[in-house]
């Protein structure tokens, strides 16, 4: 559809309108874009590696061995040494490396200190390290990457269940509708936090494990919702219209049904979004989330809470997820607020 | 338009055989069946190609549901529906899909029965999407639907919401039209509408029959509006048919209680009009627990014991054949 409905055009124009909502837009949607293409900003690869006549890219590329650039050993170049090196002997050789030289994994371990080291610009740890010396904003932007695809994904996959399950209950009601709906309250009486207890207690949930143990509880309450919007919608006069022209099903749930419950489907998803992050942090909080190594907020949290003398830790962290969560709200809100269908008048 | 004689000659095309609705009244955790309402008790009548059809009776007598079973919008509790004398209950998945091509329905509220979401073009196009008639073909004929209801081509690309409630009664009458359908069920389609709007659209409908020898199953409470459009009319009370007669007949020389009292119930513009009314007592019973014997026999003026026992048949009145009651007593005169 080339034109955009005028339904959703005042919708848009509503939202925008919203500044709170539309603000917190614009951060998310940088944020994302920093965290997406973090190898540019936070990365232990150079960006540009000028040497002997020649030009290196290696932040997407593979590996380049120490030997390129004419170091002893032919493991992976260490960019700040060989920038140290160059920048040492002068020449025309050069090396650019990113605002935060580390990557989220690396230790930056130092004779006679022993991490968490403060926050110092010397060093290019702005927020310092955690206690095995490891940059807390690299951690932090990697981190906040999972976080959002872990959402995201889970949302898309809570959406898949939910819409389809929910629309067919509501639409086709009967005994199909009254079997799931006792399916759905035994489902959600099944303890969420001991199964994934008991399952990563098994197996070292992956990150597509995660989400689908996740996906396996969430897609109740967005199920509900769309049960409930395609009751209403089906009872009203223009589905009957369109069921006496002789409609399929499948095309009055595609074209009818579902464009017009799109407004509950949208304002949920902020809220989903930001549920998934807080699930995330507090299952890697309490160590049943993602494995060891991965960058994560709720691991962070933990470290900071056992490092309180390490102040910059948990100040960085609580900060990230407020700001993050509270910018999601924000976005939710606008959105309810644009799709409200009672406007109020206010007079001023 | 009014030669009801004529027309009682050709064939019906569309007969309804004892048809009945019910829905069910469900209770408890597992939804058992506690009882039923019944909203279309035994209905049997027949429609002539070219008339009108109309049906008069308070909310809440079946009128709507009637409707909605004879368009397949529910499935019958029991009963035929035949349509050129053949069963619809026999037809195939794509028999039935083309049975919409031929019956059609107008709605009653305009505000309602068009998809927010979509432009006059989209609603419009629907039905020969539905039915794969080719693009170009389409385009023609919806400017011909507009040009028919009196819209103009601009109005396309607008969504209903842009429109006065009496055009959006014309989109929905065009969508109703497209494809030359054969019977038309017009479920209170000025109801919702401002009276001035009324007028207007009736006469729309009274052109379109004209114009394509259209067939009206139409449906209203307001009698006068039913005289103004009706050959015949059926008189519904509580889900059964009470009277079916010639529109001129019906209001000059009821012959059944009710219909009598409905009349009655008219106002009329003369402060010194002398009011004979009947009164009706009490309220329409419950259609979940209908009286037994005459449905009308709780309410009716003239009700005798064999009322409350014995449920009328249709019989002929007056020996007009083509004037029922479902009366013990009809009136004379």
């Amino acid at each position: 559809m080339a034109v955009l409905n005028p339904v959703t055009k005042a919708q848009l124009r509503r939202f925008c309108s919203v500044k709170r909502g539309f603000w917190s837009l614009v951060i998310i949607l940088i944020l994302m874009f920093i965290s997406f293409f973090a190898e540019v900003f936070i990365n232990s690869r150079a960006l540009v590696v000028y040497y002997q006549g020649a030009f290196y890219f290696p932040t997407y590329a593979d590996m380049i061995p120490g030997k390129t650039f004419g170091l002893d050993y032919s493991y992976e170049t260490n960019y700040r040494e060989l920038k140290q090196k160059m920048d040492r002997e002068g020449g025309t050789g050069f090396v650019v490396m990113p605002p935060v030289p580390y990557d989220p994994y690396e230790n930056d371990l130092r004779l006679n200190e022993y991490p968490p080291f403060p926050p110092s610009f010397s060093h290019r740890h702005f927020l310092g390290t955690d206690n095995v010396g490891r940059d807390v904003l690299a951690r932090l932007v990697y981190g906040f990457r999972t976080a959002i695809l872990f959402s995201l994904g889970l949302l898309f996959l809570n959406y898949t269940v939910g819409i389809s399950l929910g629309c067919a209950m509501g639409y086709f009601g009967g005994k199909f509708d009254l079997f799931f709906q006792r399916i759905i309250e035994i489902w959600s009486n099944i303890p969420f936090l001991y199964v994934i207890i008991i399952v990563s207690s098994i197996v070292v949930p992956s990150f597509m494990v995660l989400i689908l143990i996740m996906a396996f509880f969430g897609w109740i309450s967005i199920t509900w919702v769309m049960r409930t919007m395609t009751y209403r919608e089906k009872e009203r006069e223009y589905i009957l219209a369109v069921r006496s022209l002789g409609a399929s099903h499948l095309r009055i749930i595609f074209r009818h049904i579902i464009p017009n419950t799109i407004s509950v489907i949208v304002t949920y998803a902020p809220f989903a979004i930001s549920g998934g992050i807080v699930a995330l942090t507090s299952l890697d909080y309490l160590g049943f989330g993602l494995p060891a190594p991965t960058p994560s907020w709720g691991e962070l949290l933990s470290q900071g809470w056992q490092n309180m003398e390490a102040w910059w830790i948990s100040a960085a962290v609580v900060s990230a997820l407020v700001v993050t969560l509270m910018t999601v709200t924000f976005i939710g809100e606008g959105i309810r607020e644009a799709f409200d269908p009672r406007r109020h008048t206010v007079y001023e | 338009m009014h030669e009801p004689e004529s027309k009682k000659i050709s064939r019906p095309i569309l007969d309804i055989q004892g048809l009945k609705k019910y829905f069910p009244v469900t209770s408890g955790v597992f939804l058992r069946q506690t009882g039923n309402v019944h909203a279309v008790d035994d209905v049997s009548f027949s429609v002539f190609k070219g008339e009108t059809l109309g049906i008069v009776g308070e909310s809440g007598c079946g009128k709507t549901t009637l409707g909605r079973c004879i368009m397949g919008l529910y499935p019958l509790t029991q009963g035929r529906i035949l349509l050129d004398g053949k069963p619809m209950s026999a037809m195939s998945r794509k028999m039935r899909k083309a049975f919409s091509t031929r019956a059609q329905m107008i709605f009653q509220d305009p505000f309602e029965s068009l998809n927010p979401r979509q432009t006059v073009r989209q609603i419009l196009e629907e039905k020969f999407r539905i039915h794969g008639v080719s693009q170009k073909k389409t385009i023609t004929q919806i400017e011909s639907l507009l040009d028919q209801v009196g819209l103009d081509p601009g109005d396309l690309t607008k969504y209903p919401h842009e429109f006065s409630g009496g055009q959006r009664q014309r989109i929905g009458i065009a969508r109703a039209i497209s494809m030359t359908p054969q019977i038309v069920i017009c479920d209170e389609p000025v109801s919702a509408l401002d009276v001035s709007v009324q007028s207007k659209i009736l006469n729309l409908l009274l052109d379109l029959q004209c114009a394509m020898g259209l067939t009206y199953l139409f449906i209203s409470h307001d009698l006068s509006v039913v005289r103004h459009m009706s050959d015949r009319i059926i008189v519904m009370y509580l889900g059964r048919i009470m009277e079916i007669a010639d529109a001129r007949n019906i209001y000059n020389h009821p012959g059944h209680p009710y219909t009598k009292a409905l009349l009655e119930a008219v106002p009329v513009a003369d402060p010194d009009h002398p009011s004979k009314r009947i009164p009706l007592k009490g309220e329409i019973p419950s259609a979940e627990h209908p009286p037994p014997g005459c449905r009308f026999s709780s309410r009716c003026p003239v009700a005798q014991s064999l009322c409350f026992e014995k449920a009328p048949t249709l019989s002929v009145c007056r020996h007009d054949p083509g004037h029922l009651t479902a009366c013990h007593f009809p009136l004379s005169g």
